[in-house]
């Protein structure tokens, strides 16, 4: 048993059924008369993976393998760069929206620096600012266009 | 369609020089551990929005082109491939570089990536066009079957396992389905949200799950990466910087099997350069007088992975071009590219836009040869650029992922859309759930359902009428067979055997 296929398994399979019976008809109407449901596809695709979710779950519950050695899906490591990532994009979102774009893309560079690892202050200031200037000449004169 | 044309067009210094641009940073970006082609074609094509059609399609196949080449860098450098495809040149190419033979592993690696190319993309001149005219006859009936089995053989094949792909495959259609409806124009899932009106698109999208994902994941691994820029180092003697005649004498043939094996994979949906690279590094092996030697340094390992791994991408297009039908991911991503600049990939291309089908072969055989110029010339400095630390890498990255997917909606909306599917490109790597399959179930989830709902009305509602479609019953029948014989455990996906790109093998599919 792989014990994180079993476990996807399952929550797909309840997610296919779940968008099966209440996001489907709540999001898609059925269309005018006379003409193929809207809905059609996205039923056909949801009954299929919902289908192969509980398939996916049962070859894995009857497999002979021990769950015990499997790795962890994500290592510490990665668990702590998805945070950190995820905090940086907060924070350029939040700039961008209350100061300015080129402020909010100087913090995305400055603060995944930091976030990575780098303490040195003149690459922390000099990064960001090399990089916001070569996109602005990158647009603004060599294509001649602006990012609006 | 006139080729010489296609070279006037494209035989100027402006053109040229936006391949060259393109060539540049595939190969910069191939050549970093973890930015693969696609990620490096998804991230450019916003920037392409504003350049001439011949510029911008010359641009993204150069990066497409040189990515491929430039991945071989890193292999041999650092033991790390930039693609998963270059795992078999680590073999070989490692062992020679801390032999002090860098220099001539990294010439073998691309004089064998741009023959290989070159003669893949003659195949796909040759071979794109004629097959397309068999295309034309087909109907929607054909075309729904089609691209059935297409996705079926894409899921099994490009993940470890037959029922993921195909969960893959369906979430990728599930999610074109997002938007109003073409036929009764009622808005499907949308939530109220009128950005998803015109469906999601295409470049967040991809730039989420393929970029923002990979560097994420290369995040937490950074320690390990670091460790192996430690061990290069580089010979003084003149023939260890050279390739040799008798080297020469006996790399060519293997480059000539490797590009057969290339041309042939990349025309297989789903494949995948990665299988190209090692069939071919593998055939070489077992021709070989000597195949215990291989693993210890031996050139034509080498020369066998590069020739295969860059045969692939130009012959990868050729169900694209024939049938419109994306066999590999930079397939899918380069179609956004094509429609954008007015050249609808499928077998109508060629009647309706032949001058602008000329203009992209010639800038294809033209980035082959700009390859090896800028290859030849920026060696060392490619070589210097793999020891910056990545972890003053991924912050460029991030930036341009992020001005790349705002600039396809010039909104926040789309950064969300990055976000979202950069989570659900990570779950899928880890979950091993192929994201491939789900970008190409995605492309072509449109034509599957158009085709799917006109196929039920000429069938008149009934599947017995099929009899009436021998080649779509055909298919059917091969759709049957691909899921007995991959549900049984025949999946030649081959892993990459290198800690940093172990993740990302199947990007190379």
């Amino acid at each position: 048993m792989r014990r994180a296929d079993v476990i996807s398994g399952v929550i797909l399979a309840v997610f296919g059924l779940i968008t099966l019976f209440i996001i489907i008809p709540w999001q898609i109407e059925p269309g005018p008369a006379g003409y193929m449901s809207p809905r059609l596809v996205p039923v056909l695709m949801m009954v299929l993976i919902t289908g192969l979710s509980v398939l996916l779950a049962i070859r894995n519950l009857a497999s002979d393998a021990a769950p015990g050695d499997e790795p962890p899906l994500f290592t510490w490591a990665e668990m702590l760069a998805i945070v950190k990532i995820a905090t940086v994009f907060a924070v350029a979102i939040a700039l961008y929206f209350w100061v300015s774009p080129a402020v909010s893309g100087g913090a995305l560079v400055a603060g995944s620096l930091i976030a990575l690892g780098e303490r040195r202050p003149w690459v922390i200031v000099a990064m960001p600012a090399g990089l916001l200037i070569t996109v602005w000449l990158l647009f603004y004169k060599v294509l001649g266009t602006a990012i609006v | 369609m006139d080729i010489i044309t296609g070279f006037a067009d494209v035989l100027t210094p402006k053109i040229l020089m936006w391949i060259a641009i393109g060539v540049t940073i595939g190969y910069l970006v191939g050549a970093l551990p973890g930015l693969g082609k696609a990620t490096g074609v998804a991230v450019s094509i916003p920037l392409t929005f504003y350049l001439h059609p011949v510029a911008a399609l010359g641009m993204l196949i150069g990066i497409a082109k040189g990515s491929a080449a430039g991945s071989a860098v890193s292999a041999i450098l650092i033991n790390t491939p930039g693609e998963p495809a270059s795992a078999p040149t680590a073999l070989d190419g490692y062992p020679l570089a801390r032999q002090g033979k860098a220099q001539k592993a990294l010439k073998m690696g691309l004089y064998a990536s741009v023959i290989g190319d070159f003669l893949s993309t003659l195949v796909l001149i040759f071979l794109a066009a004629p097959l397309a005219s068999y295309a034309l006859l087909i109907g929607p009936v054909e075309l729904c079957a089609i691209l059935l089995f297409s996705l079926t053989f894409i899921g099994g094949l490009s993940g470890r396992s037959l029922i993921k792909g195909l969960i893959a495959a369906a979430f990728g259609v599930f999610f074109a389905t997002v938007g109003i409806e073409p036929e009764t124009f009622v808005p499907r899932l949308t939530f109220g949200l009128l950005e998803l009106d015109d469906g999601i698109k295409l470049v967040p999208m991809a730039i989420g799950m393929l970029a923002v994902a990979e560097m994420i994941a290369q995040a937490g691994n950074l320690k390990a990466l670091d460790a192996e820029f430690e061990q290069i180092k580089d010979g003084t003697a003149h023939e260890d910087r050279v390739i040799l005649r008798s080297e020469w004498r006996r790399c060519i043939p293997v480059i000539l099997r490797g590009t057969f094996i290339g041309s042939v994979v990349g025309i297989l949906p789903g494949l995948g350069a990665s299988v190209g690279s090692f069939l071919s590094y593998a055939a070489t092996r077992k021709a070989s007088k000597t195949p215990e030697k291989f693993g210890t340094g031996m050139i034509e390992g080498i020369a066998a992975a590069e020739s295969a791994d860059n045969a692939v991408v130009p012959s990868s297009l050729v169900p694209l071009f024939a049938l419109g039908i994306p066999g590999s991911v930079i397939a899918a991503i380069l179609i956004a590219a094509f429609i954008l600049h007015g050249l609808t990939p499928g077998p109508l291309m060629f009647k309706q836009q032949p001058r602008l089908v000329a203009d992209v072969y010639a800038a294809m055989l033209c980035a082959s040869l700009i390859m090896l110029i800028i290859g030849s010339v920026g060696q060392r400095l490619f070589a210097m650029v793999i020891r910056v630390p990545l972890r003053l890498i991924i912050p460029g990255v991030l930036l341009l992922c992020s001005i790349g997917a705002y600039l396809e909606t010039s909104t926040v909306f789309s950064i969300w859309v990055m976000l979202f599917f950069t989570g659900l490109g990570l779950l899928s790597r880890k979950l091993d759930f192929s994201f491939v399959t789900f970008l190409i179930g995605f492309v072509i989830g449109p034509n599957l359902e158009l085709s799917f709902r006109q196929s039920i009305q000429i069938l008149n509602h009934d599947p017995a009428n099929l009899i009436h479609h021998p080649i779509a019953m055909a298919f059917g029948f091969l759709t049957l067979g691909t899921i007995w014989w991959v549900g049984r455990g025949h999946s030649p996906v081959v892993a990459a055997p290198t800690s940093a790109t172990r993740n990302s093998r199947e990007e190379e599919a």
